[in-house]
């Protein structure tokens, strides 16, 4: 270990942060690899090593005998501290080598509020944070995640994004850097070379011109890179590499056992929802798999509980297989079972009776909406009869505490929308109390998280105005006022760095000065209100010239270039404007096991979809 | 029921690893190795692990007691080597025996504190450990309430032999340690730092022992 960290570490927060050495994490010889790889979570150690992506991803190329992936976090502020003033760079954790010698450094975008997170990072590497200002063809700086399907506001910082899954494309990416740094080719070809791979979208090679108006104009290719990129699609989740391994913390993360996604894609279609869109064609793993690999994960890191992941549980079409199967063995291991992201309308009595067979903790579930109007506008296609049925079944088996989640500022939302969401707490209190069986000796517990909608690429809203930060205090402060029990708490999420996430999720390429400017005025870690500097934001925008409310409230044409339109993530445009229209008038789409609605996302996968 | 004293070396970096930290990380150690061990009874079970004396962050050990209570007898060489083939970087299982002594007989603990002579001098240090006057700010209770009281290292210090080694010290002291009274050398370095008016910094601080009331090995 570096002398100069050994005496800075004693004086940082949680020091095992930046140590390295957990079980698990892969060691391997620096000089009998090819390619380095740095994979960078723009965020804390404790989010990062939550992230299921990294832990797939790093056991994939760390699968290669040719390459070496280690891991990155975001320093907290009293370690970057530390390091600026002791002149130690950012490394990596596995061999504590500087990040600006590596040849690859790839950062995952999961939530827009991290893009000055990753220049500080790209800072402290002592590497210039534009892609234009690095010239060599090492070090390479790339991204993926769901944020890499609108890159633009990052566009200038990053040589390349790969869209979509990252399983295959990954694997192609290393062979071809590898090929180029062996003939010593420059970073020029490189990219050249890359931008033909299917899923590889390299932004400098497109030229986006603007209207007087501040509209996106046209957005030309050039160097022969394609008009138009898609997202790349893993066909088979039975066959596609799994890690049998995890990295497995000292210290406590957000996140700390086994997480195993059951399935990819989302039936339902929900309006608002770009993980859905995103992630489709539907695509699942077979209980079989699903529940060998879950034994092997658990006896290679010992942890005690298992995750099951995917976007709606419950939607799985195995999911009372695969919790058979798996309390065949968990409950002789003493490992229990998660099961979040549950529907209110396929919840059974069967599944709660196989989940009571483990540890209970509260139930969460998200109406999203308050009044069924409203719910209809955003496709959320659950009934309140089915919310209160769903609470009973839970309120029966022992549970006495329900996080309900919606969602302020939805398009068409009216006062009525707003106290909606107080009156369907209320009838679950209700619910409860009406109940003879209710669970003896306790009160019930209702805790209601309302958000703030943000409109999102390639979702039906993305030509929706975001609601305004002053509409947005209004419908708080209104259902806070028409909160009618003391048994509902009530929370929300600040509006302010809602109203940023609006800007930069549907933003455009000018706004990579912007986020340099705030970066460069002190802004980082984003997402923690302790760090949030809105008005320095506010400033930054003011000296780049630009409106963030031109991005985050304006609404958009349906004949507007978009400044996403080059990216391809397989559902059609048209059948977003059509779902569009049916908000509009408040008419619901069936969910696709029932009806097929024609997204367009199952092209990707040879025409197949998982219903 | 089978009580076995197992005796943990930490060394190298995972010394930032806490205590509480720790602890989970040798509860998944245990279920990794497959060890026959004794769950808690009660709503949320769990492994019967018992840290003896907890090391401070920062400072490294050679053969930090942990107890755990076995379902069944198991050879301790085996006990050892299942142990050790998922142990961590940095931890080791020495040791495994059945305990002699009760935790609550741990009265005193050995250190050694390598410090770099660019740092500090000997004279400085031998001052510093003889002046009678050395304090540190300790946190205590008062009833419920959390607060700091100034301790007198000094009269606290029961042992302590300095050796000089060239670029650097070699500082072997004996501290109290255990359930009633805890001085470790991390708050011993503050006071020193204090009286001399800058901080000094132990590349290396080792535990080597943990002894009972009369200076006898803990075992």
């Amino acid at each position: 270990m570096d002398k100069r960290l050994e005496k800075i570490l004693p004086l940082v927060q949680k020091p095992a942060r930046y140590t390295g050495g957990e079980l698990n994490s892969v060691i391997k010889d620096k000089n009998s690899v090819a390619i380095r790889y740095a994979f960078c979570f723009p965020d804390s150690y404790e989010i990062g090593m939550s992230h299921l992506g990294i832990k797939i991803l790093y056991s994939l190329i760390n699968a290669r005998e040719d390459a070496w992936c280690e891991r990155v976090f975001a320093p907290w502020t009293d370690m970057e501290e530390q390091m600026r003033s002791n002149g130690i760079p950012l490394y990596a954790l596995e061999s504590g080598d500087p990040v600006k010698d590596f040849d690859l450094i790839g950062f995952t975008l999961q939530y827009e509020l991290c893009y000055t997170n990753i220049l500080n990072m790209l800072d402290l590497a002592g590497l210039p944070v534009r892609a234009a200002d690095r010239k060599g063809l090492s070090p390479i700086v790339m991204a993926g995640g769901p944020c890499a399907c609108n890159p633009e506001p990052v566009a200038e910082f990053f040589d390349l994004f790969l869209l979509g899954d990252g399983e295959e494309v990954m694997n192609e990416i290393l062979d071809l850097y590898k090929a180029h740094k062996q003939r010593g080719s420059d970073k020029a070809a490189f990219l050249k070379a890359a931008a033909q791979l299917p899923g590889v979208y390299v932004p400098s090679f497109y030229d986006v011109t603007y209207r007087e108006d501040g509209v996106v104009d046209a957005i030309i290719p050039a160097e022969g890179a394609p008009e138009k990129i898609t997202k790349r699609v893993v066909r088979d989740l039975d066959s596609v590499f799994y890690p049998d391994s995890f990295v497995v913390p000292f210290i406590d993360v957000v996140f700390d056992r086994v997480t195993h996604e059951i399935f990819r894609g989302c039936i339902r279609g929900c309006r608002f929802c770009q993980a859905c869109f995103l992630s489709r064609p539907i695509r699942e793993k077979s209980p079989d798999t699903i529940n060998e690999q879950c034994k092997v994960l658990c006896k290679n890191t010992g942890y005690d509980e298992i995750s099951l992941c995917s976007l709606s549980s419950s939607d799985y079409s195995g999911i009372e297989e695969l919790l058979s199967k798996l309390l065949d063995w968990t409950p002789g291991e003493k490992v229990n079972i998660a099961l979040p992201s549950l529907r209110v309308d396929n919840f059974s009595d069967e599944l709660l009776k196989k989940l009571t067979g483990v540890r209970k903790s509260g139930l969460t579930f998200a109406p999203e909406a308050g009044t069924q109007r409203m719910r209809d506008v955003i496709n959320k296609n659950v009934t309140e009869e089915e919310i209160m049925e769903t609470s009973r079944i839970a309120f029966a088996g022992g549970y006495s505490a329900v996080k309900l989640y919606f969602m302020l500022g939805l398009p068409t939302e009216t006062p009525e929308d707003v106290q909606g969401i107080a009156y369907l707490a209320k009838k679950v209190v209700d619910t409860f109390y009406s109940m003879p069986e209710k669970p003896k000796g306790k009160g019930v517990n209702v805790s209601v998280s309302a958000s703030n909608f943000v409109p999102k690429p390639f979702t039906p809203f993305q030509w929706e105005p975001q609601a305004t930060v002053e509409e947005l205090k209004e419908k708080q402060d209104l259902l806070l006022h028409t909160c009618p029990s003391k048994k509902i708490n009530i929370s929300f999420h600040d509006i302010h760095t809602s109203f940023l996430e609006g800007v930069f999720a549907r933003g455009d390429r000018r706004l990579s000065r912007v986020i340099e400017t705030a970066w460069k005025n002190g802004c980082v870690f984003d997402s923690w209100n302790d760090h949030f500097r809105f008005d320095t934001w506010m400033d930054s925008f003011a000296s780049c010239g630009l409106d963030p409310v031109f991005y985050a409230n304006r609404r958009r044409d349906y004949g507007e270039t978009l400044p996403w339109d080059h990216l391809d993530f397989g559902v059609s445009k048209g059948y977003l404007e059509k779902e569009n229209e049916k908000a509009k008038r408040a008419e619901t789409t069936a969910n696709c096991k029932i009806k097929c609605a024609g997204c367009g996302a199952s092209k990707l996968n040879g025409g197949h979809c998982d219903v | 029921m089978y009580d076995v004293r197992i005796r943990v070396s930490k060394r190298g970096r995972i010394k930032f690893v806490s205590h509480l930290d720790m602890f989970r990380t040798m509860q998944r150690a245990v279920r990794r190795a497959e060890i026959p061990l004794w769950y808690t009874e009660g709503f949320n079970p769990h492994p019967y692990i018992s840290y003896l004396l907890a090391l401070p962050l920062g400072v490294e050990g050679v053969a930090e007691p942990i107890d755990i209570r076995l379902v069944e007898p198991m050879p301790m060489e085996e006990l050892l080597d299942r142990l050790n083939a998922v142990m961590p970087e940095g931890l080791r299982v020495e040791s495994a025996a059945a305990p002699f002594h009760k935790p609550a007989e741990i009265a005193f603990a050995r250190y050694d504190v390598t410090l770099d002579r660019a740092d500090i001098t000997p004279e400085e240090l031998t001052e510093a450990l003889t002046c009678g006057e050395l304090t540190c700010e300790k946190s205590g209770k008062s009833g419920h309430k959390k607060i700091m009281k100034t301790v007198n290292v000094s009269e606290h210090i029961r042992e302590y032999r300095l050796e000089d080694k060239g670029e650097q010290l070699l500082l072997t002291v004996v501290l109290p340690a255990g359930s009633t009274f805890n001085l470790n050398p991390i708050q011993l370095m503050e006071a020193v730092s204090g009286r001399l008016g800058r901080r000094i910094y132990p590349p290396l601080t080792v535990r080597t022992a943990l002894l009972c009331e009369d200076l006898s090995e803990f075992i």
